[in-house]
């Protein structure tokens, strides 16, 4: 993608975040303030997936050393797995004065005459971005020396945030490659997924669902994603954006190129995973298909009540605060509804306004809708005698002092709370926690930080 | 006698293992008490290091960033974006000394910090350490540098009771108090620059993310001038100790290339007893009885093997002098960087490269010593793996592990045989 399009795409007014803040979807944030990820990282994390891939980046260390082998991305790939491998052309003081397009040249040719990828993905980098190499120039030579797609990510960390890069990289992938192959054969009901990342394998506590009852994963944008797979994604019947709302803009790209529909869906928690299939088949407009959905859907949920049953005993009554950040935290609220719990509290720090009315419509209307999470969490926690903090490793502290559970709600760690089987996942480990005496402990005074210490506990009987 | 340093000129690294000077950069601010590490680059520097080290320590790490976006990029010369990103944060976290550093993308378009800083009316430390240079252990020195050089005020006497002790990178919180305590029972009084062990050791702390809460407090950093002893621990630390030798030119610098094994911590007592004519105390004297008879218990299983060992180069030359002391047979080490030390290690073939490379003569070892990323290959190709370096993710307690002086080589010697003797007796089983 050229500057030009860059430069489009920011002023994108259909981005859902445009009007709700100043900043558009890029979101630069202040300096000092900043928390976020850069460009990179988002578009790396959002392709590093595809594992039949080699994943190359084209700058210093510090980029890809914090990035390669730093998420478990499930994939049923047979080969050499490419997702957790890492590469880099380690820009160095020459390249930097020199230019690094030799360098990268030859790194590709390296990586390529060596493990035989399907396809390589570079992704330039601050440094590689300001020193002004021609990335796809090397990237062009190449694709046509080795007869595979070699496809230029722009996607330097300056840019904007983690979620800007996340749907570059995406957009990189479908200009380069959707459209160029066709399938050995196609189904009425053939979708892709997209902005599923499948961390931790979490895709796979919904897919086999779907795929029994009859919808075939065409393609995926990019857990356990493949280069062929991707070339082909232009032949489904719909697209399906799991949770990321950043993945919307490519749908919109192939809807507008092929005509394929999208709906954006979430598999967190039993009903939005039942609400999940429900709006996809009712695409296909077919009856049979909904009729087996539905009867799937039933057993399904019937399976998840039965085995929830010893653990809504256990949670009757316990209240929990929500601070997830992003647009995870209704589909959570919604999980732990189904779980039996009551939500007193959730984070809006970070949602936009769709998912702030979604948390009104779910939430009863004594629930807080926090602004300021560091400012109000601790509070709430008081005021509501919450039994429960799920929030993200920064909480972690909030929960020490005030002695109470904590669970840890991070990308990486709630891949295994998805769909049916995710909910059972999510109410053991809440049940564990709750239960955990380390919490009471972990915020308990000292010896000799006690005022008055009770010797009598101490005496040995008989002495 | 001298090896010879094969460097492994590929355009590409595969499996790398070096980390940048940032980084490193970061860890030293985090050695200091009160300080708040800003990183001056774009958003993605900071929060990717951030990542790494919490994901390595479990503990939160305190790091900002100016945030240079394609706009300040261009028409900011550092200036402008320093000040504010200092502003914005104030009232959030009011750190008693900051640590600037810059990164690739700015020292490349030249910002220069001394000028940045000098406008500033705030306490900064900075210090010049792009990623397209050295790697960590550079990092980490230049930054512990820049505290001396612009903190630390010329002594009017010294004193030879006062230690500074300047410890390399990869020296884990705990090895670093465990060297101070060793100093503190030979009488002296010891301040570690960068200091780790009260603020990585994984403690539980409060507000640990928004300022550094342990390490070396500032007003001790400014009368570190008057230590009469200078112990500088690996080969990055040399110009650390040069850089001190300036402000104190009549100090003593003693520098050590390693302290695990049986020989360098003797090396280190017999300097300690030299310097102050007194005697380790009790522990430590049977804590090498301990470390010998370690050396007899783990010659069987150790001494019959051969090793890689992959990470920083200060870390992993004085492992292998470690394991070769018990026999091991080091069959090749591969450093992330460049070193002098290198070209002293007992291996038998020394390379500076990556873990594609070990994985290329993965063959001629029975247990690698790596980091995390090491794992995948090891497990591949059926070998033995010890995990050190950095970065260990999924495994907790690292900066626990004590490998160093006579009780942690003790330690370190038993994990390695008894990782061997697991591994055989798994054979045995299946
Ligand atoms: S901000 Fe730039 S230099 Fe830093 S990690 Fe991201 S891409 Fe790399």
């Amino acid at each position: 993608m050229n500057k030009g399009a860059i430069e489009e795409l920011r002023n994108d007014t259909s981005c859902k975040h445009y009007n709700v803040s100043k900043k558009n979807c890029k979101g630069n944030e202040p300096p000092g303030l900043a928390t976020f990820g850069c460009a990179f990282e988002g578009a790396y994390f959002a392709l590093a997936p595809v594992s039949d891939a080699i994943h190359l980046v084209h700058g210093p260390m510090t980029c890809v050393g914090s990035t390669w082998e730093f998420r478990h991305v499930g994939t049923t790939y047979e080969g050499l797995d490419k997702t957790q491998m890492g590469f880099t052309t380690d820009i160095g003081e020459m390249d930097v004065i020199h230019g690094g397009e030799k360098k990268l040249a030859r790194a590709i040719d390296y990586a390529v005459d060596k493990y035989h990828p399907k396809g390589v993905f570079v992704y330039e980098t601050c440094m590689t971005a300001l020193i002004g190499d021609d990335i796809d120039a090397v990237c062009a030579a190449a694709e046509k020396h080795w007869n595979i797609p070699i496809i230029p990510v722009h996607a330097p960390g300056f840019i904007g945030t983690k979620n800007f890069g996340e749907r570059l990289g995406l957009e990189a992938a479908v200009d380069h490659l959707v459209g160029t192959q066709e399938p050995e054969y196609t189904t009425p009901y053939d979708i892709n997924l997209i902005g599923e990342h499948n961390i931790n394998g979490e895709m796979w506590l919904y897919t086999p669902i779907l795929e029994e009852i009859g919808i075939r994963i065409l393609s995926t944008f990019s857990g356990d994603g493949r280069i062929d797979k991707m070339r082909q994604a232009h032949r489904a019947r719909l697209n399906v954006v799991v949770c990321a709302k950043s993945s919307e803009a490519i749908c919109k790209l192939m809807e507008a190129k092929w005509g394929i529909p999208f709906i954006s869906a979430s598999f967190y928690g039993m009903r939005e995973a039942s609400d999940a299939i429900r709006r996809i088949c009712a695409q296909f407009n077919d009856p049979q298909l909904t009729a087996r959905a539905e009867e799937i859907i039933a057993r399904e949920e019937a399976r998840v009540r039965k085995a929830l049953e010893p653990y809504k005993i256990l949670l009757a009554g316990r209240k929990a605060v929500l601070n997830t950040g992003g647009n995870k935290s209704w589909a959570f609220a919604v999980a732990l509804q189904d779980i039996g719990i009551e939500v007193v509290g959730v984070s809006i720090r970070k949602s936009n306004e769709e998912d702030k009315a979604k948390l009104r419509s779910i939430l009863s209307p004594d629930a807080v809708l926090m602004e300021k999470p560091v400012v109000e969490q601790v509070p709430l926690i008081m005021n509501t005698k919450a039994d429960l903090l799920l929030a993200g490793g920064r909480s972690l502290y909030t929960a020490v002092k005030k002695g109470i559970p904590f669970i840890e709600i991070s990308q990486e760690k709630t891949g295994n709370y998805c769909s049916y089987s995710g909910l059972i996942n999510l109410a053991r480990d809440i049940v564990s926690s709750i239960n955990n005496p380390m919490f009471k402990l972990i915020g308990s005074e000292a010896p000799w930080e006690k005022k008055v210490i009770e010797l009598e506990q101490c005496l040995i009987k008989g002495a | 006698m001298k090896t010879n340093v094969i460097m492994k000129n590929k355009a590409v690294q595969v499996y790398p293992i070096k980390l940048s000077q940032p980084m490193g950069a970061t860890l030293a601010v985090l050695g200091v008490k009160g300080s708040l590490a800003l990183s001056h680059g774009a958003v993605g520097c900071s929060s990717l290091t951030k990542i790494f080290f919490t994901r390595h320590f479990c503990d939160p790490i305190a790091i900002r960033t100016t945030a240079v976006n394609e706009v300040t990029a261009i028409f900011d010369g550092g200036d402008g974006i320093v000040k504010e990103a200092i502003q914005n944060f104030l009232p959030r976290a009011k750190p008693e000394i900051i640590g600037l550093f810059s990164t690739g993308m700015t020292s490349a378009k030249g910002d220069d910090l001394k000028r940045i800083v000098s406008a500033i009316d705030y306490p900064i430390v900075y210090a010049d350490t792009p990623d397209f240079v050295g790697g960590l252990e550079s990092g980490w020195a230049k930054m512990a540098a820049a505290f001396i050089e612009q903190v630390t005020e010329s002594p009017k006497s010294i004193r030879s009771d006062k230690v500074l002790l300047l410890p390399h990178v990869s020296l884990h919180p705990l090895e670093v108090e465990g060297v101070k305590d060793l100093l503190t029972g030979f009488g002296f009084e010891v301040y570690a620059l960068p200091d780790l062990s009260e603020s990585l050791d994984g403690h539980l702390g409060v507000n640990q993310a928004s300022v550094c809460q342990g390490g070396i407090a500032m007003n001790d950093i400014r009368q570190l001038g008057s230590a009469g002893i200078v112990i500088s621990i690996g080969a990055s630390m040399l110009p650390v100790a040069e850089e001190f030798l300036k402000k104190s030119p009549h100090s003593v610098h003693i520098n050590l290339p390693g302290i695990m094994g049986l020989q360098a911590t003797d090396a280190l007592i017999e300097q300690l007893m030299h310097l102050t004519g007194k005697e380790p105390d009790r522990r430590v004297k049977h804590w090498r009885k301990r470390h010998q008879d370690a050396l007899i218990d783990s010659h069987f299983s150790i001494g019959r093997k051969r090793f890689i060992l992959a990470g920083e180069p200060d870390r992993i030359v004085d492992m292998a002098n470690c394991i070769a002391e018990a026999g091991g047979t080091i069959s090749a080490l591969v450093a992330s960087t460049p070193s002098k030390l290198l070209e002293r290690s007992v291996a038998q073939r020394t390379f500076v490269g990556d873990l594609e490379d070990v994985e290329g003569m993965i063959d001629d070892c029975d247990v690698l010593i790596s980091n995390y990323h090491g794992e995948r290959i090891a497990h591949r190709h059926g070998k033995v793996q010890v995990l050190r370096g950095f970065p260990i993710l999924e495994q907790i307690g690292v900066q626990l592990k004590v490998d160093t002086l006579y009780d942690g080589g003790t330690h370190f010697l038993v994990e390695v045989a008894n990782a061997i003797i697991t591994d055989h007796a798994h054979r045995q089983y299946h």
